[in-house]
């Protein structure tokens, strides 16, 4: 793939199967991987409830929310904005379902597809206002967080939905082929998230509008486009999110999923994606997922005491960020 | 009356560019000295030089015979040398007086703290108003209500408050009114009678003859000479800011112009295109010139979508057609390559590759992926086809010099297939040998019967590379010319003077102007 007929600058490694190894390796994602596993190895050293299937099948149940929310973060963070009503149209999605379904009678077949039909609607009115009206995406998902949490306040009027039948745990609560049913959703979603950045001229789209929103214009990307399709992805994997999670936890109230945005982002950034826009990948978005959820369960299995356990995850966070940050800087400095 | 103001041999240098060699400057008390050049000849340069924005990398500036070396812009202001520059450096939330006195507002005691004192501040300004005989602002107004016009005056008035002896306008009158200029006029007069000397740059050539006493010129970074106003005359000042040869660095080959493939009729987008008209052929090179400001790109932008059309009709083959945006103007095989390379023609932060498949993303997939190997030949062909010098497809763009970089951009076109290509400033600041090889792809390209509008500030490039040529002011073709009938002198004229000079006016063009800007 390289050109051959001009002067190599770079000290080529001979092997090309080693150097391969390497930029995998010392990649933002590989070198997080690493944090990872050297993670996992100390805390399985501080208690053996960490390191088993069904505890590891089981903590990855809990993040598949924060994860599907997560890819399309991780496209909107690439092109250097933000959504910060996740959370809230979370909430608002599953307190719609279920009072569809309690209050007003509707199947509840079509409460699940309404849910994801509310998110969807309320990604897009992000989107629309932030192409359309130019507000930019902080200010304008600000907006919507406390928009859109208001509304889902006023539908559910301080009540919850719950007594759904027992079919509606399925995706939640059961398994499907040995895993929970629902990380298979995740698992198919990121697959298709991943592909879809890494090697459609959509992903390449996002990841130059990233770097630079003019240009990419001036190449005849339609930005604005891109831009709706992202946020109205979001508020469509907030709403299965929300369907996710009410069939998980079993009942609905309006203030779930208050400052899920947080935890959305923090997978996100930790994964590598800058938040300045311009790089960063799913799978790093997922590893970072998985990174937090298992530091937090482990500290626990490990008898960390719960104050103890956030102070220590944020200071292993910033760590991680600038263990990369100086390999990066090694690897990238010619 | 001796020099207060004396500059030798000063040069400086930017990356790649030679902004300024060995020029020279001065000025007496009391004295107007015009700075006159094209765009790019260094004017600015040469100012911020003056100002202290910039150190020079060579020669020595004397202030009343003493030489000196400003380290900031605040050094050379307390030695006082005023700079008003072209967007206006004011605070729009403080009043008037607050901004006269930015920095070094009076003050008095208050106890044993020291404290700013606005009501003398707001007396003193009221006093320097009056001074330029300017009674009809108010000081405590803020600036944000005000005119251009009278914001002018009050940096006029801030630059006063600082004792200033020397005054640098730069183009002071672009954003003016008539009626203004006027004011602004007499406020010169005024001050030239106090004894502060001024520098006036602009591009009006009859302003020049109406206010300075002297004028100095720049041509590319160079030294040209200096005249007293009164024995020289307009042609005299073009040739001498044009006056280059035209050098083999164009080659330019004989095409055969076939029909029509653009054509666009009274284009109307506010406020910098005003009923555009022209036509592109096929296997044609039209150069199009005109001063910045003069809606060059911005008629550019309004074909390739970037700005669409208020009103007018595009016609492509003689059909017309809608491009609200650059998609549509790429599937009807329009090419930009824009003026500004860093923020609009590349995404520097991406490889070479990257940047080249940009724009035919969608025509190098296989199914819904892109595809690499397609992706890769295609950038391998064109660092060969473009000679790019780059280690590899991968290198990322940040990396590669000036004129390397703007062979990436116009391969990112290139690849695209365009019939109509369109590129603005085509070779502004990269090496010759890079310019050189972009003509010859240029000309190459029309003969193969692409149609090429050139943009372009240089009039040597434009001479050597149209095969015909228009000439843009105030958001119109106001000239055009023929390979043949035109000289350098001809288009300055038609690019700068309000008369059109001895171009050959459109007629239905300028009917349009006159009775806009009544």
């Amino acid at each position: 793939m390289a050109v051959t007929e001009r002067p190599s600058q770079l000290t080529e490694p001979s092997n090309p199967i080693v150097s391969r190894l390497r930029a995998v390796v010392l990649s933002k994602e590989g070198i997080l991987f690493l944090i990872m596993i050297a993670a996992m190895f100390i805390l399985s050293l501080l208690t053996d409830k960490f390191l088993t299937t069904n505890n590891l099948l089981n903590q990855l149940r809990l993040v598949t929310e924060i994860g599907l929310m997560a890819l399309p973060m991780t496209f909107i963070i690439i092109t250097g904005g933000i959504d910060l009503s996740v959370g809230s149209i979370f909430g608002l999605s599953a307190i719609v379902m279920g009072f569809l379904w309690q209050d007003s009678g509707w199947p509840l077949e079509l409460a699940i597809i309404m849910c994801m039909v509310v998110g969807t609607m309320a990604g897009f009115m992000n989107g629309l206002f932030i192409v359309r009206v130019g507000v930019p995406p902080l200010i304008m998902t600000l907006a919507t967080l406390a928009l859109y949490r208001g509304m889902a306040l006023g539908v559910s009027e301080a009540r919850s939905a719950r007594g759904f039948p027992d079919w509606f745990f399925d995706l939640g609560q059961r398994q499907f082929l040995g895993i929970p049913s629902q990380l298979w959703i995740l698992l198919i979603a990121a697959i298709i998230a991943g592909i879809v950045l890494a090697r459609t001229p959509f992903g390449r789209g996002i990841y130059a509008m990233g770097n630079n929103e003019l240009g990419a214009r001036f190449s005849g990307i339609p930005v604005r486009l891109y831009k709706l399709a992202i946020y109205t992805f979001s508020g469509f994997m907030a709403g299965l999110a929300g369907y996710i999670f009410t069939s998980r936890i079993s009942t609905t109230r309006a203030d779930m999923g208050t400052g899920l945005e947080l935890d959305v982002i923090a997978a996100v950034v930790l994964g590598g994606t800058s938040i300045n826009g311009g790089s960063g990948s799913i799978v790093g978005t997922m590893i970072g997922l998985v990174l937090i959820q298992l530091l937090k369960n482990g500290l626990l299995l490990g008898g960390v005491k719960g104050d103890a356990t956030i102070v220590i995850i944020g200071a292993i966070l910033i760590l991680a960020i600038l263990i990369n940050n100086l390999v990066q800087r090694r690897a990238g400095g010619d | 009356m001796g020099a207060i103001l004396e500059l030798e041999n000063i040069s400086k240098q930017f990356p790649g560019v030679k902004a300024l060699d060995d020029v020279r400057f001065d000025m007496t008390a009391g004295e107007v000295h015009a700075l006159l050049g094209e765009n790019g000849a260094g004017k600015s340069t040469l100012i911020k030089i003056i100002s202290g924005v910039y150190k020079p990398d060579g020669g020595t500036i004397r202030l009343d015979g003493e030489t000196v070396l400003f380290n900031t812009p605040r050094e050379a202001q307390q030695r006082g040398i005023a700079t008003i520059y072209q967007e206006l450096s004011l605070y729009p939330e403080l009043t008037v007086a607050e901004n006269i006195f930015m920095g070094h507002a009076p003050r008095r005691k208050l106890g044993p703290i020291e404290v700013l004192d606005w009501g003398a501040a707001n007396r003193r300004a009221q006093e320097i108003l009056a001074s330029l005989n300017i009674h009809d602002l108010d000081v405590t107004r803020k600036i944000g209500t005000l005119t251009v016009g009278n914001r002018q005056r009050v940096e006029i008035a801030k630059a006063l408050s600082l004792n200033a002896r020397i005054l640098i306008m730069d183009e002071p009158t672009a954003a003016l009114t008539e009626a203004d200029v006027e004011r602004l006029f007499n406020i010169v007069r005024l001050l030239r009678e106090r004894g502060v000397g001024i520098i006036y740059i602009s591009h009006r050539l009859h302003e020049v003859f109406e206010l300075a006493d002297r004028v100095t010129v720049l041509r590319d970074g160079q030294y040209v000479g200096t005249k007293p106003v009164s024995e020289t005359s307009e042609d005299d000042l073009v040739s001498m800011m044009v006056g280059r040869t035209i050098d083999n660095l164009f080659p330019k080959l004989q095409t055969e112009v076939g029909k029509p493939v653009l054509e666009i009729r009274s284009l109307w987008r506010k406020p910098l295109t005003r009923g555009v008209s022209f036509q592109l052929r096929a296997g044609e090179i039209v150069g199009l010139a005109g001063l910045v400001g003069s809606g060059r790109s911005e008629v550019a932008q309004v074909i390739f979508g970037i700005n669409p059309a208020e009103s007018g009709e595009i016609l492509i083959d003689g059909r017309p057609v809608m491009i609200k945006h650059p998609g549509q103007a790429m599937n009807h095989g329009i090419a930009y390559v824009p003026e500004d390379r860093g923020t609009q023609g590349l995404v520097r932060q991406m490889r070479i590759r990257e940047n080249i498949s940009l724009s035919v993303l969608k025509a190098i997939r296989s199914g819904l992926f892109i595809n690499r190997k397609q992706e890769y030949s295609l950038a391998t062909g064109m660092i060969k086809q473009l000679n790019i010098r780059a280690y590899s497809t991968e290198q990322v763009v940040n990396k590669l010099s000036g004129g390397n970089q703007q062979k990436v951009v116009v391969s990112k076109w290139l690849a695209s297939k365009p019939r109509i290509l369109i590129m603005d400033e085509p070779t502004r600041g990269i090496d010759v040998g890079a310019k050189a090889e972009i003509h010859r792809l240029m000309s190459e390209l029309a003969r193969e019967g692409l149609a090429v509008l050139m943009i372009s500030s240089e009039l040597p490039e434009i001479l050597g590379m149209s095969d015909r040529i228009l000439v843009m002011r105030g958001g119109q073709v106001v000239a055009e010319f023929p390979r043949q009938e035109a000289t350098q002198e001809r288009i300055a004229a038609a690019m700068m003077s309000e008369t059109a000079g001895n171009g050959a006016p459109k007629s239905e063009t300028m009917m349009i102007g006159e009775s806009e800007t009544a």
